[in-house]
């Protein structure tokens, strides 16, 4: 064996490839995320992007960190010569360096943890003026929204297969499914729940935008599973109660209608 | 009195069960098993005229399992518990030619209990079964080029991304313990062979018994409800289900068998000197996995039973019409699901730090360290199943512990890349091809971890979970850092099994094409989750058509990729540049055998002084 042939390594270009990238990370996680991701209309959201603006924020060091040093290796310790290189200077171990990037890591990941379960607390505790109650039913391939406040108001069963809510009312779902497990999700808002045949899953909003966005399943449901997409309509007061009045009065409850 | 007896027997000549018991091959092996599945499906016709409404899943079950017992007996999987069982017993000679000596070519058709012979074997089940897979991924890529494309109908879609996503989950997991934590682990520990040589050959031969149902399913209805099979929709979907759910049962065994060889083998067949402390790191990933994978693997098959029990026998573990719930099924499946991704992540991460030592020529760094976080990940795996279930509305309570646990296994992942940077650190890094797919394993796994960060925190799961942004996530970790552990591990160990090298040039030019590829892919997927497109959607609105034609384009350039390895292993298995035995410099105990490897592997059993990695320190005494 050759005598080990040591490789140097230098602190500033190596700092400055990792400032760089680290900059570059921190740009795109702050300017690129909002791009990226669907348009907020509501607190969860509002979270959601947040969270993963702050996530990458934390991330952008560490992964620049690490490429940092395969671009560096692979510009000043790559062996040029022929055949087999020389053994290089061994490093059995680094107590120090070892403790530090385990010390690092259980920092962010306890960093991570309470920021998650405080967006976690701050989701689950929404709440808004004049809670209304919709019942969500998915069925192959197809939602219905029914309005147990238009039995109140208006003494008979409304149902639709778009569904309208007031905006900055909180807005309650109980959703179900008639046959298989079908996924509710509402992007702009957020929210996401499985409709589980035989069980009654529950979810709590305050849209705080009004507009047209997009419902889609995201639970695979059978052949027309990309075909299980509806519109959800914020509107004012005013509009939500002028469109309930409009509806036709429902025949029957949704739970008893044919499986397609 | 006896005991002469059998001395007498097992010096004699001549042998037992020979003649059709020595004939048996893979050819008689599927002729028996066809032969069962017609059994099985024309029997109960015969014999049943009340056929009642689950009269057809019930005939699809017992023809699947026909053939998997026919093609066990036909292959000769059966003949040892049957000698045994007319009390002959093995004679040596019986055992030389059940490890295929003297057979040349032919021990490769076989059930053949030399672990070198099942480590080929694996690996070219491995690219089959990836080959498959591809091919699916691909058909599925062209069907998204366009936002309402007919390219296939939405019944076939389904059908290409259930078998999609179990073929290469099942190719994955062999990809890397398969072929290396057979043909190199045993050596490594400086073993004659596997703790149990036969399990060996079953546990191989019963994933070639698995592919076939699993496949078949294709072709007699498919099915409806992804590779995780959620119920109520698994009890809905066709009689595809039934060969899907026996193939998962049949694939579970062999995982069970080959689980139980690895530690067996790990725990009791190491040479002198072999002390836990100087194992090879690879030796230890694959104890570390094989026993995780003994674990995990079980769940599937008692869910897979419960589903046909449901499909077949009346039960109701997950109707709700009747007692019973899906989200059952769903903890059960993510039981297995989530440690099954360490099951084929550790082995990858294992033979990739035995190519960070030896291409840096440095010793690993923190031999202990990476051990301990090996086995860290592996503990923290099966306490984190239900950061699958944020979204399901099953017990909201238990959001928080699991979101700890899940970023917790941040820590011991955060220990392999420390491992890996620290092993590279100041090396003279040897820029072979096996190095560079590690570079590239860790610029994709650092995005691939990143990403899992995000959706393991629950408000932000709450938007992402089921969209294309999750299929990027677990793409990066399989596609982008497996795939190219197991493609680095075949350009490391081929030289062993070919006695030549693969070549660099192609090697480099599938490397550049897979890298790029799977940037653009899964970035493009990325933007399409981010943006709301749902997985599994046939068709999409038209505002994901951008993300999902770069995505399409991407995926070609994966394939073309994978395409140019595959001919660089076909045309340097015949013609490739002669390596030597030792052609890397390595000092782990498979490098210092001869290649080809002979039967038994060591003429001596070396005696072992230090661990492997002795790279620029005083050379110990190594056999």
């Amino acid at each position: 064996m050759t005598k080990n042939n040591s490789n140097k390594f230098s602190l500033k270009p190596f700092l400055v490839i990792w400032a760089v990238l680290t900059a570059i990370g921190i740009w795109i996680s702050i300017k690129g995320t909002p791009w990226l991701m669907e348009k907020s209309a509501s607190h969860q959201m509002h979270m959601a992007i947040l969270t993963v603006i702050v996530f990458s924020v934390a991330a952008a060091p560490v992964a620049a960190g690490i490429y940092a040093v395969q671009i560096y290796a692979l510009a000043k310790w790559r062996y040029k010569g022929e055949g087999v290189p020389p053994d290089a200077e061994p490093l059995r171990n680094n107590v120090k360096a070892v403790s530090a990037w385990i010390g690092v890591s259980a920092l962010l990941t306890t960093f991570l943890l309470i920021w998650g379960l405080a967006a976690l607390a701050s989701d689950d505790n929404v709440s808004g003026p004049n809670p209304m109650t919709v019942n969500v039913t998915g069925q192959q391939w197809m939602w219905s929204f029914q309005y147990p406040i238009a039995e109140t108001l208006l003494h008979h069963n409304v149902e639709s297969n778009i569904l309208v809510i007031p905006v900055n009312n909180q807005a309650n779902f109980n959703v179900t499914s008639v046959d298989v497990t079908h996924g509710f999700w509402v992007p702009s808002l957020g929210v996401k729940v499985d409709a589980n045949p035989g069980t009654v899953t529950t979810l709590s909003v305050v849209p705080n935008k009004p507009g047209w966005y997009d419902i889609r399943c995201v639970e695979l449901c059978g052949l027309n599973h990309s075909a299980m997409i509806t519109k959800a309509h914020v509107v004012s007061d005013k509009e939500f109660l002028t469109w309930l009045k409009e509806q036709p009065a429902s025949p029957a409850a949704i739970t008893t209608s044919v499986k397609n | 009195m006896t005991a002469t007896i059998d001395l007498q027997k097992s010096h004699s000549p001549a042998t037992n069960g020979g003649g059709f018991l020595r004939r048996l091959n893979f050819g008689t092996g599927i002729i028996f098993g066809i032969i069962g599945a017609l059994l099985g499906y024309f029997l109960p016709h015969h014999f049943f005229d009340n056929q009642g409404s689950a009269f057809a899943d019930q005939c699809t079950v017992i023809s699947a399992v026909g053939w998997v017992i026919g093609f066990w007996f036909g292959i000769g999987a059966l003949a040892g518990p049957f000698k045994w069982f007319l009390g002959w017993d093995q004679t040596h000679a019986d055992e030389m030619y059940l490890a295929g000596k003297d057979q040349g070519k032919k021990r490769y058709w076989k059930y053949c209990t030399d672990h070198k012979v099942v480590g080929v074997q694996y690996l070219v089940l491995a690219m089959v079964l990836l080959g498959a897979g591809g091919i699916l991924a691909m058909l599925i890529r062209t069907d998204l080029i366009s936002p309402g494309s007919h390219f296939v109908n939405q019944q076939v879609y389904n059908s290409f991304l259930s078998l999609h996503g179990m073929l290469m989950i099942i190719s994955l997991i062999i990809a890397v313990a398969g072929p290396w934590g057979n043909f190199v682990m045993p050596i490594q520990c400086g073993a004659r062979d596997m703790a149990f040589p036969r399990l060996n050959a079953l546990s191989l031969w019963t994933v070639v018994a698995a592919a076939v149902p699993l496949l078949t399913t294709l072709f007699i209805g498919g099915i409806q409800d992804g590779w995780t099979t959620y119920a109520p929709i698994s009890i809905q979907t066709g009689i595809g289900m039934n060969t899907f759910a026996i193939a998962i049962i049949t694939f579970v065994i062999s995982t069970t068998v080959a689980g139980v060889n690895t530690v067996c083998t790990i725990m009791t067949m190491r040479t002198t000197g072999m002390s836990l402390d100087r194992l090879p790191i690879f030796t230890w990933a694959s104890l570390i996995g094989g026993a995780l994978g003994l674990y995990a693997m079980p769940f599937f098959a008692t869910a897979m039973t419960m589903t046909i029990l449901d499909r077949s026998a009346g039960t109701s573990f997950f109707s709700a019409d009747s007692g019973g719930t899906g989200w059952l099924w769903e903890n059960m499946f993510w039981l297995m699901g989530h440690p099954e991704v360490y099951v084929i992540l550790i082995p990858a991460v294992g033979a990739l730090l035995e190519i960070a030592t030896v291409f840096s020529r440095k010793p690993l760094f923190s031999y202990k360290t990476a051990i301990g976080g090996m086995a860290g990940i592996a503990g923290l795996s099966i306490l984190v199943w239900a950061h699958h279930m944020f979204t399901t509305g099953w017990a909201p309570q238990l959001g928080g512990p699991f979101m700890l646990t899940t970023e917790l296994i941040s820590i011991p992942t955060g220990i392999i890349f420390l491992v890996a940077v620290g092993t590279i650190w100041r090396g003279n890094l040897w820029m072979k091809t096996p190095m560079i797919w590690l570079m590239g394993f860790i610029a994709n796994f650092i995005i691939g971890g990143v990403t899992g960060i995000y959706l393991s925190d629950i408000p932000v799961d709450n938007t992402m979970h089921g969209t294309m942004f999750v299929v990027a996530h677990f793409h990066y970790v399989f596609v982008g850092s497996v795939l190219f552990g197991a493609i680095g591990a075949v350009y490391f160990w081929f030289p062993k099994i070919s006695g030549r090298f693969l070549d660099e040039k192609m090697g480099r030019i599938s490397f550049w094409l897979a890298f790029i590829g799977v940037q653009v892919t899964f970035l493009a997927m990325f933007v399409s989750g981010l943006r709301g497109m749902p997985r599994r959607y046939a068709s999409y609105q038209a505002i994901f058509e951008h993300t999902n034609v770069i995505s399409t384009i991407g995926a070609y350039t994966i394939m073309a990729g994978m395409l140019v390895s595959l001919a660089n292993i076909i045309l340097s298995w015949r013609s490739g540049e002669p390596s030597g035995p030792n052609p890397w410099h390595s000092k782990t105990l498979e490098w210092l055998v001869p290649t080809p490897v002979p039967l038994e592997n060591f003429e001596v059993l070396p005696v072992i002084e230090s661990d492997p990695y002795t790279y620029g320190e005083k050379e110990g005494a190594r056999a």
